[in-house]
């Protein structure tokens, strides 16, 4: 039929009278094997349609079944559903193994905006808290909340997969003084043999609580062992770099893990003239029936050192290596009922020399320190309570500077109490408290109100 | 010398990948496991990530699963956004290329359905409303037995060599459908009327004509409080419902409750194979499902 009507235009082609001889010969060529052409399609179709006949009579696959009976009366439910019913596996039906879903907006990224603020409350004024460090460990830092209203964060995250092979992630939060990269990275997703890249800025592998942004934090603010190796407001270790991790085939679920950093950590690290951390981890977890599960692993970080949050007016160069243990165990036997105890140990290890930046001195000198901290949550329906126990110096806290052992007063410790309801899985109002005394010299009680608000994409949650 | 190596080596892989011969397919909800195994049988593996007692929307992404999920040939999964909390961190996490969303052996079972309760527009005001549809359509068969068919087909286009023992199957699991939907069709359930708990049994009662008055639920996902389940005693005495039904995982504390100031019965339904253990498979799942309600 289709050749037959080619063949009139073609006819109408020849002799039309304006047409040069040259480009006729050329159209009746190229003609010809277009009807050539659709021949062969046509021919294989028919083959595929008796193919496909004699397939569905092999198999015997699926005559439609006579429809299901129509509900007399539909209740709050739209009509499409009725009265189809072709069974997919019919070799007629066109089928895919792809993904049928075409929702508009697909292509976006998934983006998420995560509200962090908090009302704040210290026993201590704002010059007292400028003031409190926790001698041997870290110097005065700046008071990560004030007296009054907080706007901690509007924290943008986005994500997406680029192409068959990567996914890209990036974290946003927006504060009053502007807009910061927190998080900015790439994650392979198909290489083979368990393997996986990581590159960009990202939050590092080392330990537990590193993994977590501060609205995913179990309390308003970060354990204190955080805070003092890591400095600021104890949000550990975000850094440039890359990271390969390798997922064995085991039968308990085992990730080994290495990074190259480029050790920008003010505290730990501090500026240098190219990447000079490294960071090794490995974590296991096991499962106890369907409801408990626990992990645990242990992770190092080193690199070399050049920082001045030793203490004012100093500034320290040498080399820090941060070792980590990790400890978690969940019991979550339905979704109104859960406890989580977690619980790390980090221990420091920092050998260099200690400069007085005023009178111009140079001591050598070596920290061997250790802290803990252990925390566990109760939820009960939409409620959860919580309770955690920081503690510095518990078998170690040697300090040596020119061959002198310093003494510094006292263990400093912290006890935190929080109170949490979480009217949706969006949304989470927690009031805290903590006693704290990591400055052992200057005792400081907060109370923290905080509301947590999520909108956009809902992003999955790791363990 | 390099060329018959490599040969060898190749040879030697693709021996070793058909020695090894069972498929390992990852389910994440138990029914699924259960009509993969009645066309897959012997010639699968089957590793369920969701058990039985859980709450499929609220499943946390343990270590474990991501184990399971790195070792797997196909991941089979509910869609419509169900899973959406842990699944798409377990294959991330999963390093295995062969799941990767937008790969074959990605298979969102969903993709067969005919979805119902697609919200015009939706923000979460509303709850936890599922903005691509109503996800619980496991308890239609007419979904199911489109399901499937689909589950056949993948199977026999990642493991060609047993097309026929695949299609076999499922002529046989469709034979045992029809009896079945003869079966299912005697349950007197046209007219009744019924009073969930929450969203779970639209499919259901849009196929087997019973009526939905409301739900306990103010909101999807938002326990019911006082002031509300004052309103919804009142509704259940004024419309005098056949029974409260609810799963086996939202417990029994507020139906309880709601059972004796109303003097309305309430019935816990099985939500999913395993739930009881007559469900064992996707068709006693049903039988039990029915006769609760009957």
């Amino acid at each position: 039929m289709i050749p037959f009507f080619v063949l009139l235009i073609l006819g109408f082609l020849l002799g039309a009278p304006h047409a040069w001889a040259e480009s006729l010969e050329e159209r009746i060529k190229k003609l010809e094997e277009t009807i050539q052409k659709q021949q062969e399609v046509l021919k294989e179709q028919q083959k595929a349609l008796e193919d496909l006949k004699e397939q569905s009579k092999q198999a015997k696959v699926a005559e439609p079944l006579p429809a299901a009976p129509a509900p007399p009366r539909d209740y709050r439910l739209d009509d499409r559903s009725r009265g189809i019913y072709v069974p997919t596996a019919s070799p007629l039906t066109p089928y895919s193994l792809t993904k049928q879903s075409a929702t508009p907006g697909l292509m976006n990224p998934a983006i998420s905006l995560i509200l962090d603020t908090e009302y704040y409350h210290s026993s201590l004024s704002k010059a007292e808290l400028q003031s409190r460090s926790t001698p041997g460990f870290i110097g005065p830092q700046d008071p990560p909340f004030d007296e009054g209203f907080n706007l901690r964060s509007a924290e943008l995250a986005f994500f997406a997969p680029v192409d068959p092979y990567f996914n890209l992630y990036a974290t946003l939060p927006v504060t009053e003084n502007g807009v910061e990269l927190e998080e900015a990275y790439f994650v392979t997703t198909s290489l083979p043999a368990g393997l996986q890249v990581k590159g960009g800025k990202f939050k590092s592998g080392f330990g537990r609580f590193n993994a977590f942004h501060p609205h995913a934090w179990d309390f308003v603010d970060a354990p204190i062992p955080y805070k003092l190796f890591f400095g600021g407001d104890g949000e550990g270790l975000i850094e440039k770099g890359a990271q390969l991790t390798y997922l064995p085939n085991l039968p308990i679920y085992t990730i080994l893990g290495a990074e190259v950093l480029q050790g920008e950590n003010d505290t730990l690290f501090g500026p240098d003239g190219g990447p000079h951390a490294y960071t090794g981890f490995v974590k296991s977890s096991l499962d106890f029936g369907a409801n408990q599960s626990i992990l645990f692993g242990g992770s190092v970080v080193g690199g070399k050192t050049n920082t001045t949050s030793f203490a004012p007016n100093t500034l320290f160069q040498g080399t820090s290596v941060l070792y980590g243990l990790e400890f978690t165990y969940k019991w979550k036997p339905s979704r109104w009922r859960s406890f989580v105890l977690q619980s790390e140990y980090l221990y420091r290890h920092q050998k260099g020399d200690l400069t007085d930046t005023v009178a111009l001195t140079k001591d050598s000198l070596k920290r061997n320190q250790d802290g803990f901290y252990a925390q566990a949550l109760f939820q009960i329906d939409r409620w959860r309570i919580g309770a955690r126990f920081d503690r510095m110096a518990i078998f170690k806290d040697e300090v040596i500077r020119a061959g002198e052992k310093q003494n510094y007063s006292g263990q400093p410790y912290r006890w935190t109490g929080s109170l949490e309801f979480n009217p949706t899985e969006f949304s989470r109002v927690r009031l805290q408290y903590n006693y704290d005394q990591s400055d052992p010299n200057k005792l400081n009680q907060e109370i923290f109100l905080q509301f947590l608000l999520a909108v956009g994409a809902h992003g999955a949650h790791a363990y | 010398m390099i060329r018959s190596l490599i040969l060898t080596t190749v040879c030697l892989l693709v021996w070793a990948s058909l020695a090894a011969a069972k498929l390992d397919v990852v389910v994440t909800l138990p029914w699924i496991g259960s009509l993969a195994s009645d066309i897959g049988r012997d010639k699968i593996k089957v590793t369920t990530l969701v058990k039985a007692n859980q709450d499929p929307h609220y499943v946390e992404a343990k270590p474990s699963m991501i184990l399971d999920v790195r070792r797997a040939d196909l991941l089979l999964f509910n869609g419509l956004e169900l899973e959406i909390g842990y699944l798409p961190v377990l294959v991330e996490s999963s390093r295995n290329p062969k799941i990767q969303p937008g790969t074959p052996g990605s298979f969102d079972c969903s993709q067969f359905v005919e979805v119902i309760e697609k919200p015009a527009a939706v923000d979460r005001s509303m709850g936890d409303v599922h903005p691509l549809g109503n996800p619980h359509y496991h308890l239609s068969p007419r979904n199911i037995y489109r399901v499937t068919g689909g589950i056949t087909e993948l199977l026999a286009a990642v493991d060609p060599g047993n097309v026929g023992f695949y299609r076999a199957n499922l002529a046989g699991w469709q034979d045992r459908f029809k009896e079945k939907e003869k079966q299912w069709a005697e349950y007197p359930l046209r007219g009744k009327k019924f009073l969930p708990y929450h969203k779970f049994f639209e499919y259901l009662a849009h196929e087997f004509g019973f009526e939905i008055l409301g739900y306990v639920e103010p909101k999807p996902g938002i326990p019911p409080s006082a002031g509300w389940v004052e309103k919804i005693i009142e509704l259940t005495k004024r419309v005098k419902p056949d029974a409260i039904l609810t799963t086996s995982y939202y417990g029994t504390r507020e139906v309880t409750f709601l059972s004796q100031k109303t003097g309305v019965k309430y019935i816990v339904v099985p939500h999913d194979v395993g739930a009881t253990p007559a469900c064992k498979d996707w068709f006693s799942l049903m039988d039990q499902v029915l006769a609760e309600l009957k």
